[in-house]
């Protein structure tokens, strides 16, 4: 029975539960004490010791539900009232044995060694549920069978043609029966396990082409790099807290032990959390990405400490508040949207951004502010504005340019990047989830 | 020895022996309680504020009959206020008294390195048990015949708190640098509570048993007022739940929980309210929802909300 334990926590990491080992040698335990009888008592059980939280829980019910949902086996055994002796033993294949016997133990166990061996764990797509079914029976003795069934209906001996009649219909079953199983491996493991090739294949996709349905999906990912993000960055800032040895406080404070140095006390060190001021181009060829890209900075929250924001397209606005008034997913859906915003929509225009900014908000750059502007660079032939740029790049601690256009299209056209590339501390491509996440993890 | 106790060989038990000291719970809750007993492991309790995680810790201390060593996380605790401290009191004191007995010891030597070696023989008399403090952690392990731990609030503590933790809960023993390795004398049953305010570290809580608890059913929390209310109306009893229970499907901003309801029950009680109406209703809104846009909302479909209470009681 502890494989079936096993399998059951094969798809529970394919659902994107993350069970570890140890995890699994508690279920185990579990399993032990609690048995199978009880089908809500197992349920509670293998859920305190693999899903470890609200979301897990969800993913684990729907899981449990399906994995343990046994359709009861199909009947093999052609009818009884034909009689077997009648017909000449010849030398018949195993499986047709196993038929005529309708020895369903045995059935399944030859099954389940065909799946074994046709290695059915491979399957990801659902066309392969078709040759993977004939696989297995194929595995199974499927030809031999068939010839079973030919040389009895040419034997012609009394009897061997209801014989070969009722293999035929016990054939079918088997057919069904082994087609029902792959369709729920597949249901259990594949359908699942699409979540991690869907992920490495979006983290790599250009965010601009990322289609409406996979949305929900950036949304998870996302999810997960923030955490990761934030694990690592979260640390590292922590391990510098405590500083050198503060000499004059520990004196002062230990003049009540009249001399000796009992409490010592260390220089702290500020958290330095960098603050950060976006400025986006929300023209409809960056505005997919720049939802992403703010998405990410703001979940960000535990390691940076105050962001401002700005987007702009012919002329330029500060978004922060609708961050402070929504969630994080709403407001990037506000900006989407654009809905009672005063922005127009029609041609960026940089030089009017950056005279906008430059003009009404640049006392928020210090020289501890990371000043990231998002944009193509595409300024349609207005003036670029450039020394206000140098402005800003003097006034902020780094000055950060994405583009989300790849490298050789720089300076085409009416891209200004040429120009506005060498003002900046970093220039960057960003256009796939890979790229967001290295350039956070590099402002940090 | 306590898992010997007969209150926890079985599933059922506990929820009887629960029951016993009026704490009304869920199979699941039991299912996970006995798994914990039996696999030795601590217990993570999940869920929003006010279902009683805190009390089950407590409960089961009390059907236990075990002492409950509680330990609440804030922010900035570390291992000095959760696990032990030197009694730095004590220890000037008695370096004070002993003085003259030091000075004779050294007084004999010739030199300095002979006088320090003469004082390192006894430099460990000053870090020994005698001058411990034991915090919560540590009583709760040295604690002869068992313990109830409850750590509470853990997301309010620190990363560095939560990693120091991992120690205590998958080996039950604490290594102390001038003393050694200390082993717990019986092992003993942990609870860790957690409001959500932050994600917990994934070793953490593959340490622990998870266990949610969600609001409660309209049947269980019943059962619960019922234990706890004892005087009130069947009828009222009914109502007042169902009424909850649609509560909890509004957007508000912080949903009532078990201890609101067993708040608004008691004040019913006092107002030898008989059944629920919307001037009832509405003076005592206050008791279980605590803030003003939220009481705004609910006053709004006020009628609504006390008609349908009223006839589902009565169904």
């Amino acid at each position: 029975m502890e494989r079936v334990l096993g399998d059951f926590i094969i798809a529970l990491r394919n659902a994107g539960i993350r069970a570890s080992v140890s995890e699994s040698i508690d279920a185990a335990h579990t399993l032990d004490l609690v048995g199978y009888e009880d089908r809500s008592t197992l349920k509670i059980s293998l859920a305190a010791a693999l899903a470890k939280s609200a979301r897990e829980k969800e993913i684990f019910n729907d899981c449990f539900d399906r994995f343990f949902s046994f359709t009861d086996c199909a009947d093999f055994a052609p009818d009884k009232n034909i009689d077997y002796e009648a017909v000449s033993e010849q030398s018949l294949s195993p499986l047709t044995i196993l038929l005529l016997d309708g020895d369903q133990a045995g059935i399944i166990t030859s099954m389940m060694q065909a799946v074994q061996d046709t290695q059915l764990s491979n399957m990801q797509f659902f066309t392969q549920k078709n040759p993977y079914t004939r696989r297995i029976l194929l595995y199974m003795g499927m030809e031999e069978l068939d010839r079973d069934i030919r040389q009895l209906e040419q034997a012609g001996a009394p009897g061997a043609l209801q014989q070969a009649e009722a293999l035929r219909e016990s054939r079918g079953r088997l057919f069904d029966y082994v087609r029902s199983h792959v369709e729920r491996y597949y249901n259990l493991f594949t359908e699942t396990t699409r979540f991690s090739i869907i992920e490495q294949r979006l983290k790599d996709v250009k965010l601009s082409t990322v289609e409406e349905r996979d949305f929900f999906y950036m949304l998870l990912i996302v999810k997960k790099m923030v955490k990761r993000l934030n694990d690592v960055h979260s640390r590292r800032k922590k391990s510098f807290r405590r500083g050198q040895l503060d000499f004059k406080k520990t004196l002062r404070k230990n003049i009540t032990y009249q001399g000796p140095l009992f409490d010592i006390i260390w220089k702290k060190r500020k958290i330095d959390r960098p603050s950060v001021v976006v400025i986006c181009d929300v023209s409809r060829s960056v505005r997919t990405i720049v939802r992403f890209f703010l998405l990410f900075l703001y979940s960000m929250n535990e390691v940076i400490g105050k962001i401002r924001s700005f987007i702009f397209c012919n002329n330029l606005i500060e978004v922060s508040h609708i961050f402070d008034n929504y969630s994080v997913e709403k407001a990037v859906e506000i900006l989407r949207t654009g809905q009672g915003l005063d922005i127009g929509l029609s041609r960026t225009n940089y030089g009017e951004a950056f005279l906008n900014f430059h003009g009404q908000y640049v006392r928020s750059v210090t020289n501890k502010t990371t000043v990231i502007i998002l944009g193509d660079g595409r300024n349609n032939y207005f003036d670029p504005e450039t020394a206000l740029l140098r402005k800003i790049h003097e006034k902020s601690k780094r000055l950060i340019w994405l583009n989300p256009e790849s490298i050789p299209f720089w300076g085409s056209g009416d891209s200004e990047m040429k120009r506005y590339g060498p003002l900046c501390d970093i220039v960057r491509e960003c256009s796939t989830l890979r790229h967001l996440e290295r350039i956070i993890d590099d402002i940090l | 020895m306590v898992l010997s106790n007969k209150n926890i060989m079985s599933i059922e038990n506990i929820q009887n022996a629960f029951r016993r000291v009026e704490y009304i719970c869920s199979k699941h809750i039991a299912t996970t309680v006995y798994l914990a007993f039996q696999l030795n492991k601590p217990i993570l309790v999940e869920g929003p504020a006010g279902v009683g995680k805190t009390d089950l810790a407590k409960k089961t201390a009390a059907f236990l009959d075990l002492p409950l060593i509680r330990l609440q996380c804030y922010e900035g605790l570390d291992e000095s206020k959760s696990l032990y401290e030197w009694k730095y009191g004590k220890q000037l004191l008695y370096t004070q008294i002993l003085r003259d007995k030091l000075n004779d010891i050294v007084r004999e030597k010739n030199n300095l390195a002979e006088s320090i070696d003469a004082l390192h023989r006894y430099d460990d008399i000053f870090f020994s048990p005698q001058f411990l403090e034991p915090r919560p952690l540590l009583s709760a392990l040295q604690h002869r015949g068992g313990s109830v731990l409850l750590i509470d609030e853990i997301d309010k503590s620190d990363d560095e708190f939560e990693a120091f933790l991992l120690e205590i809960l998958s080996d039950f023993q604490i290594s102390i640098p001038e003393i050694g390795t200390i082993k717990a004398e019986s092992a003993p049953f942990v609870f860790l509570t957690s409001n959500n305010t932050r994600e917990l570290s994934d070793a953490l809580k593959r340490r622990c048993l998870h266990l949610f608890i969600p609001f409660p059913e309209a049947q269980l929390e019943r059962d619960i007022i019922n234990i706890k209310v004892p005087g009130l109306e069947d009828s009222l009893r009914f109502q007042l739940v169902s009424f909850i229970q649609h509560i909890r499907t509004l957007d508000i901003k912080k949903l009532p929980s078990i201890s609101e309801t067993i708040d608004w029950a008691r004040v019913l009680l006092l107002l030898h309210a008989e059944s629920l109406n919307a001037e009832v209703v509405r003076n005592t809104l206050n008791v279980f929802l605590k803030f003003e846009d939220d009481i705004a909302v609910v006053k709004d479909c006020l009628y609504e909300l006390t008609q349908h209470a009223l006839k589902e009681g009565h169904a």
